[in-house]
């Protein structure tokens, strides 16, 4: 993949030394205009086949979401935000999340969390066999910075995961 | 990554720059802003037109780095 993880961290390091005070301050506008953005040389492309009514459909938020009763919130302290992800089951109700995500407005999904996770939607779907299956666990990330560690351990950890479910397709929806 | 995996996706975005940068496989491009997607808290027709628009893409985008604009505006109705 078009990815180079050792000199994305060089530069990913120079650039925490240097905006970490300014992250303290809560200037992250002017430190994210110095990000050292990965731009990937090529398109990832995995061919869709079959028919949405039979296969198994998840969903995969940057939305900060957690189970309020039983899952720790995202760190939303950290210059490097936080590379690790939450389960969410299908059947999940509003009350139950909780939003840990320092860097967007969360009233409208406060409002409607199917405005970022549309998990009601998507199980009137299944109901109606317009989709096969809602997979039972649905994924939630949050604000990260530190990219080689998603690449190298959150990622894998996530992708075993959906293969263990037999998860055909991912939605993904980005805050 | 998840492509490269196997599993085809299809991205929600709200914002033709970055994704000039993240070069999503398969894109809906929405006019509304951060923090919601998928539309007015509540427009629960809307949200459910914004999955069917996914699930068509799947079948109708079959070359990588399409992104598709949809027509939705913010709080007022679909177009026919």
């Amino acid at each position: 993949m078009g990815i180079d993880l050792e000199r994305f961290r060089i530069a990913y390091d120079k650039w925490v030394e240097e905006s970490l005070q300014e992250y303290r301050a809560g200037n992250y506008k002017e430190i994210i205009k110095r990000y050292p953005l990965i731009v990937s040389d090529g398109v990832p492309w995995a061919p869709y086949r079959g028919r949405p009514s039979e296969q198994s459909f998840a969903l995969v938020t940057s939305g900060g979401l957690y189970l309020k009763d039983s899952q720790q919130p995202f760190d939303t302290d950290s210059i490097h935000g936080d590379a690790s992800f939450r389960e969410i089951p299908k059947t999940v109700r509003r009350e139950e999340l909780g939003i840990a995500h320092a860097h967007y407005d969360h009233s409208l999904a406060e409002e409607d969390i199917n405005t970022i996770f549309p998990i009601h939607r998507l199980n009137e779907l299944e109901n109606e066999g317009i989709v096969g299956r809602v997979a039972n666990t649905h994924y939630s990330f949050s604000y990260v910075n530190d990219v080689a560690t998603l690449v190298t351990k959150t990622v894998p950890k996530f992708l075993s995961r959906i293969k263990g479910e037999g998860v055909d397709v991912l939605i993904l929806v980005p805050v | 990554m998840a492509e490269e995996a196997g599993f085809p996706t299809i991205s929600m975005g709200n914002a033709a720059d970055r994704m000039a940068h993240i070069k999503p496989p398969r894109a809906l491009l929405v006019k509304f802003a951060r923090g919601s997607m998928f539309g007015e808290p509540g427009n629960v027709k809307r949200q459910r037109s914004i999955l069917m628009d996914a699930l068509e893409a799947l079948k109708t985008m079959t070359k990588p780095g399409t992104i598709q604009e949809l027509p939705y505006q913010w709080k007022k109705p679909d177009p026919k």
